[in-house]
């Protein structure tokens, strides 16, 4: 048992290796292990495989502590020898009625026994009795690597008096921040006060409950020193952890944790006086009572460009170019130092930006510049880096982007000449440029192939419609000239067309003899095509043969022997007398029309 | 009478037009020389260009690419000899240009599938216009004289064999023509071939300027492409296309 002298000065103490000061600076430096003494621990030969222990797996029950006033808490703990992996524990044990459940938590390590490790599992369930009296838990069976494991039975004292009986070990969690921004780092302090006796004891297998928190592990410290817990001073073993949040909303977690008696991992720094217990540790999981914190999310709507993560409060020295003349393709390095208050762990180094003038390659992180090479001599600066991080104290973005830099870029040029290569001076490929062409030589309207453009797929129909239209002109000849009766009263249409107009030309003009005489002229046109027969070959009889018996002796051949004999005394000596045109005319029409209709 | 006296006045204004048109063009190339003899070199460029957009020509385009290549534009100087060639497929001065700047540059000649190369005996459009007029030929010899009533002679049959023979043979010259539209040049200088269309795509690798590859389709400000050693996306301002 070591005990402290003095309380005034500090004490560093490495249990292991050596004593270890923090570093100071800007930024907690996580504890870092130097090559030689990683290279030990991994050559380590680890310890054999204990077998024998599947065969001997026990269970161990108990409520810590046994004896509770009305309304205190107590943990009902089981201890089994055996990996967590292979124990298949309930989901719910049967707990009596008068003890309310409360946080559940369970824990694995492997504890040094000897040369073999010993895997150790522990399940606690917090309960709060609602009356007095012995409460026993019944025992149980459960599953380990297959074959059956009693629990045995547990019973818990609960006297009604509220006597100073003693309270269970519980671990104490502190944070530095309960409103976080998703994505801000907030420090976490899990405290195990000292024990009786002032003793104190180390903590293995640190954890935090809940999905929502990602534990930074590398950034863990430890220290012993006087905190604040539930209003007392007292000495305590702090473990701070470095906790980002990737969850939103509100979020609850506890703290669990082995005590390990004097088994401190690494560099711990201890102040004041204090106790820590010699011989074998006692390990036993502890809870801390679960804590909120609220995380609420980064502002999207003015989230300006380049923003990569950063978080914290960071500033940066006006960036620096290695030249600002430089050849076409050459590279050049921009230096840009960024600083920052607090923490630096949550800085992201500015992505690099694709731009068609530079190649720009980010050097390794944790360095911040960039090397920069120009593909053209175009270009006049550099190209602008838009970065921004996020100020969680003050809620806003705030803007990092690196500015543009005058360049002068040189270009190199391309060669107007070649060397030729062969002895004798000959070469496939020209060895120098043209000269320019005096004219601009032959023109196209677009560039466009002709293939392509519509108006010129539209105008392949024009020749495809004219053979069309040939192919039916020809079909139609062809038809015609099979069926010439088609043709003829065709024709013996258009010219009885025209030979009625110039009927009611006579008629009007009052032209008797020309009005008899294309009435003569129209109804052999009507009739010609039955025989067929030219119509100046045709008669009286020839038009009086195409009417039906009645109406060759009736009324409409009577017209037509008039006509006829009107029309044959122009070829008389004598003039005849002159017929009756308007009763004439009605006559002829209704007989052309009916000559028509047979048509 | 009147109909005749719109149709007169409007021939007269189609044709002052284009020679307004052709005459500005003249202004330009010939600004583009002077630049060009006064070692003025990205004014002739921007003179030949303006010429070129206004009225495609191939001795305007050599010129332009022999500006562009004096100003280190090798991958434009290729593209504008390639357009010169696409014009007239006879043009000494971009052909032999075409052969120096592959060799200064070190990029190889694009590969053409046959009935491209074929299609490279005559401009894209005569190709198109000899298709059309053989095949009119053809069916026109074997179907006028059935049409007219001519009597059927061995000279067109000769005809209507021939006219098939020439048409068969410029349809597959055609494809080429066409195929060759997907035929491009990269502009820029390590000019980044990248796996997605994206600004913050991963680069596949990058191309020399005048580097030839086949465009298979564009989507927002990026091409894609196809390379002798594989396909990606291209920013757009850094591939131009033979024909556009």
């Amino acid at each position: 048992m070591l005990v402290g002298k003095s309380s005034r000065f500090i004490v560093t103490v490495s249990i292991l290796f050596s004593l270890v000061a923090l570093l100071e600076g800007y930024a907690q430096t996580p504890p870092q292990i130097s090559a030689q003494v990683a290279a030990q621990m991994i050559m380590r030969p680890q310890p054999a495989v204990d077998s024998s222990q599947l065969e001997a797996v026990s269970a161990k029950v108990e409520f810590d502590p046994p004896t509770v006033s009305l309304g205190q808490k107590s943990f009902y703990r089981v201890t089994i020898n055996a990996t967590e992996n292979s124990i298949h524990w309930p989901n719910e044990i049967c707990l009596p009625p008068e003890l309310l459940p409360g946080l559940t938590a369970r824990g694995q390590l492997t504890q040094p026994d000897g040369v073999p490790f010993h895997p150790l599992t522990e399940f606690i369930y917090s309960v709060t009795p609602t009356a007095a009296g012995r409460h026993t838990v019944s025992n149980y069976l459960v599953s380990v690597g297959g074959s059956s494991v009693e629990i045995p039975s547990a019973d818990l004292e609960v006297v009604a008096a509220t006597t100073n009986l003693p309270s269970p070990r519980i671990l104490a969690l502190e944070l530095s921040a309960t409103n976080v921004f998703l994505g801000q780092p907030f420090r976490v302090q899990v405290l195990l006060p000292a024990g009786a006796g002032n003793q104190i004891e180390a903590l293995r297998d640190i954890q935090l409950s809940g999905g929502g928190l990602m534990i930074d592990k590398t950034a863990l410290s430890q220290s012993i020193d006087v905190a604040n817990i539930n209003g007392q001073l007292k000495q305590s073993f702090i473990c701070e952890l470095k906790v980002t949040p990737i969850a939103m909303g509100p979020q609850e977690f506890f703290a669990q944790g082995f005590t390990a008696g004097r088994e401190f991992s690494g560099p711990i720094t201890m102040h004041g006086q204090l106790t820590i217990p010699g011989g074998p540790a006692k390990y036993v999981l502890l809870v801390s009572e679960p804590v909120k914190i609220n995380v609420r999310p980064l502002p999207i709507d003015s989230e300006p460009p380049g923003f990569t993560g950063t978080m914290g409060t960071f500033f940066s020295d006006p960036p620096q170019l290695s030249t600002n003349r430089l050849h076409l393709g050459e590279p050049i390095h921009l230096k840009i130092m960024f600083h920052g208050k607090g923490d630096l762990t949550r800085f992201v180094a500015p992505a690099p930006p694709r731009s068609h003038d530079w190649q720009i390659i980010a050097d390794y992180p944790p360095n911040t510049g960039f090397t920069l090479i120009p593909q053209t001599d175009e270009t006049q600066s550099t190209p602008a880096i838009p970065f921004s991080g996020f100020d969680p104290i003050a809620g806003k973005y705030y803007d990092l982007s690196i500015p543009p830099l005058p360049v002068t870029v040189i270009g190199e040029g391309l060669p107007t000449e070649l060397p030729t290569f062969d002895d004798d001076g000959k070469s496939t490929v020209p060895v120098k440029l043209s000269n320019l062409a005096p004219l601009p030589g032959k023109t196209a309207t677009s560039l466009k192939p002709l293939q392509l453009q519509g108006w010129f797929v539209c105008l392949q129909l024009v020749p495809i419609i004219g053979f069309i239209a040939l192919w039916r002109w020809d079909n139609r000849r062809r038809f015609l000239e099979a069926h010439p009766e088609i043709v003829r009263r065709r024709q013996a249409l258009r010219a009885l067309r025209r030979e009625r107009l110039k009927l009611q030309k006579a008629l009007d003009a009052g032209d008797a003899d020309a009005f008899v005489r294309h009435a003569a002229d129209a109804l052999c046109i009507a009739v010609a095509p039955h025989y067929p027969a030219n119509p100046q070959a045709l008669v009286c009889a020839d038009v009086l043969a195409q009417l039906d018996g009645k109406e060759q002796n009736g009324h409409h051949g009577e017209t037509v022997r008039k006509i006829f004999a009107a029309a044959d005394t122009r070829f008389g000596i004598s003039m005849q007398t002159q017929p009756d045109l308007p009763a004439l005319q009605a006559d002829v029409e209704t007989l052309l029309r009916m000559l028509e209709e047979k048509l | 009478m009147s109909h005749l006296r719109i149709t007169i006045t409007l021939f007269v204004l189609l044709v002052a037009t284009g020679i307004t048109h052709a005459a500005a063009n003249n202004v330009s190339f010939e600004q583009g020389m002077g630049f060009d003899h006064a070692r003025r070199l990205p004014e002739a460029v921007a003179a030949f260009k303006k010429s070129a957009l206004a009225q495609p020509a191939a001795g305007t385009l050599v010129n332009l690419g022999i500006a562009e290549w004096q100003c280190g534009h090798a991958g434009e100087a290729i593209l504008a000899w390639e357009q010169a060639r696409w014009i007239d497929p006879f043009d000494s001065r971009a052909k032999s240009n075409l052969k120096f700047a592959r060799a200064a540059a070190k990029v190889d000649e694009p590969q053409l599938k046959w009935f491209e190369v074929a299609s490279l005996w005559l401009p894209p459009d005569a190709w198109v216009w000899l298709a059309g007029t053989s095949l009119c030929l053809t069916v026109g010899a074997l179907t006028l004289p059935r049409f007219f009533r001519w009597r059927k002679t061995g000279w067109q049959q000769a005809l209507a064999a021939v006219g098939l023979g020439i048409f068969l043979t410029s349809m597959t010259t055609n494809i080429g023509v066409v195929s060759r539209t997907t035929l491009g040049f990269v502009l820029k200088r390590n000019a980044p071939l990248l796996l997605t269309p994206t600004h913050t795509g991963e680069m596949i690798s990058t191309l020399n300027a005048g580097e030839s590859a086949r465009w298979l389709r564009t989507r927002g400000d990026y091409n894609l492409i196809r390379t002798a050693n594989g396909a990606g996306w291209i920013a757009r301002d850094e591939f131009g296309l033979v024909n556009k």
